[in-house]
């Protein structure tokens, strides 16, 4: 089975910026806690911009290696949301 | 013998694979190497518009129903379509594009082609084929390890499609006067780009059954016998490797068709969907800086038959509430107990914007202040943030689709989004 669990939660974030890398690369997030569990995040699949209104929303479609999660920084009001969960059942590379 | 192009092949496609399917499963780890969909608005019965090679290896074709594709496979997953992400790519694809040579041109949201004429020498010292692999490689690095893309090489844009279909997924392929022949020969009719059953049919009547005979044929069989216009004469500097295709295209017509969510043939139902059609198409218009004299409504009933109504109006229009009442005008001559399936509606007869010009009437000046003033509300806070009252269940149900055939009007469908 496959799930998406639609979750719209504000999260604490650890997030690593740096310089030598390509700009897609170059901002992403580290770590998360949610619901007290730390989770370390192992790839970055996608960061894309997006918008609501005239806020910039930045999207990071995160993995733990196992599960897919979608987290969302308003660059307004410097917010980070979980906005969504995918269980997986493997990660093939 | 066949005057085939000499010419050095100039002309390179650029296709991502799978696109929509393939962004999704760059974003999501979890979805790789596993048979994927992407709809617009998952039901049992929405369609595929994009599918992973994965669901394609199973079986899985673009434009199979959701149960369809699960009857074939039991873990196929569907997601809905998430513009801005393919947005991105989209523009990522681009700017690397325009690295390369400032004569590109995005075909659609998946695909584009760099013109290197006039290029050699000065922007690219290097064979083609080699700048092929490196925007392949800074596809991955720019966006993601997954992506995939598929590159042609030709003397034209028919060639250079062709070539980038011949290894999928992730080939790179060079077509020119000295493989073509050899090319033709190992493709069947159907495999060339732009002839599908219909025109197959019409080549076999000709005695045309391979794509090498199709080369064989004279302009004069093509244009008489086969395609009946200069078309023929089209295919027949196509297939040699002659540009015929490099044509700008202009704005004909706009507008919007819906299927609908439930037949019925109940106003109380069918109108809200139906206004709020014409407030996007109105949109529309005013996005291309157009205003439109023709209206044309049609619907399609449950029984299958279809009903169609057009006028020509004296004076022009653009505002939500003009495209609305002319529509409506048009509709309301349908045969009303027929129960409808589908609708839409097109603006024709297209000319530039006059709306600086204040009008004699007030009722009119008021109604385009209206409409600029909730566009730029709209424009601030998010497309339909205010609309009609009446467009409100439209709104909810009604999901814009993703504009396959060009990237006309992507950037409003991201402020949607």
């Amino acid at each position: 089975m496959d799930y998406e669990h639609l979750l719209n939660e504000r999260v604490e974030v650890v997030t690593i910026y740096r310089t030598s890398v390509d700009v897609s690369q170059i901002c992403y997030p580290a770590k998360m806690k949610y619901r007290g569990q730390v989770i370390d995040f192992t790839e970055l699949g996608l960061r894309h911009p997006t918008s609501k209104g005239t806020r910039m929303i930045h999207v990071f479609d995160m993995s733990d290696g196992v599960n897919d999660y979608r987290l969302e920084f308003d660059a307004e009001g410097l917010t980070w949301t979980l906005a969504a969960i995918r269980e997986g059942h493997h990660v093939r590379d | 013998m066949y005057e085939i192009n000499c010419e050095q092949p100039q002309i390179m496609h650029i296709d991502l694979n799978s696109a929509f399917a393939t962004t999704e499963q760059q974003a999501q780890p979890s979805l790789r190497g596993r048979p994927i969909g992407v709809t617009n608005r998952i039901s049992k019965h929405c369609c595929v518009i994009a599918a992973s090679y994965e669901a394609k290896a199973l079986g899985i074709k673009v434009g199979m129903r959701f149960d369809e594709a699960k009857a074939i496979c039991a873990d196929f997953i569907m997601l809905e379509t998430d513009p801005p992400k393919y947005h991105y790519v989209y523009q990522k694809l681009a700017a690397i594009m325009k690295d390369y040579s400032p004569n590109i041109q995005m075909k659609s949201i998946d695909e584009g082609i760099i013109d290197f004429h006039g290029t050699l020498g000065t922007i690219h010292k290097r064979p083609l084929r080699d700048i092929g692999m490196e925007i392949k490689q800074r596809m991955r690095y720019e966006v993601g390890k997954w992506m995939k893309v598929n590159i042609g090489i030709g003397p034209n844009r028919f060639l250079a499609k062709q070539a980038a279909s011949l290894h999928k997924p992730d080939g790179l392929d060079v077509i020119d006067h000295t493989n073509l022949i050899n090319i033709y020969k190992s493709l069947k009719l159907t495999d060339l780009t732009g002839i599908a059953s219909y025109y197959e049919a019409r080549l076999n009547a000709a005695n045309i059954f391979t794509p090498l005979e199709f080369l064989r044929a004279s302009p004069d069989t093509l244009r008489r016998f086969v395609f009946h216009s200069v078309i023929g004469d089209d295919w027949h500097q196509r297939l040699r490797g002659y540009e015929v295709d490099h044509m700008p295209t202009h704005l004909g017509n706009v507008g919007r068709q819906y299927v609908l969510d439930k037949p019925s043939a109940d106003d109380n139902f069918l109108l809200p969907r139906f206004h709020y059609l014409c407030e996007t198409t109105g949109k529309k218009l005013r996005y291309n800086n157009v205003d439109a004299r023709g209206m044309l409504v049609w619907v399609h009933f449950q029984t299958g038959d279809n009903w169609a109504q057009r006028k020509m109006f004296k004076s022009t229009f653009y505002t939500n509430q003009e495209v609305y009442r002319r529509a409506l005008y048009l509709l309301n001559q349908r045969p009303k107990h027929m129960i409808i399936q589908s609708f839409g509606l097109t603006c024709y007869m297209l000319m530039p914007s006059t709306r600086s010009q204040m009008s004699l009437l007030d009722s009119t000046n008021r109604e385009e202040w209206l409409t600029e003033a909730m566009d730029e509300i709209n424009e601030r806070y998010g497309t339909f943030m205010i609309h009609t009252a009446s467009t409100l269940e439209g709104k909810k149900i009604i999901k814009q689709k993703i504009p396959f055939g060009g990237t006309r009007y992507f950037e409003l469908l991201l402020k949607r989004a």
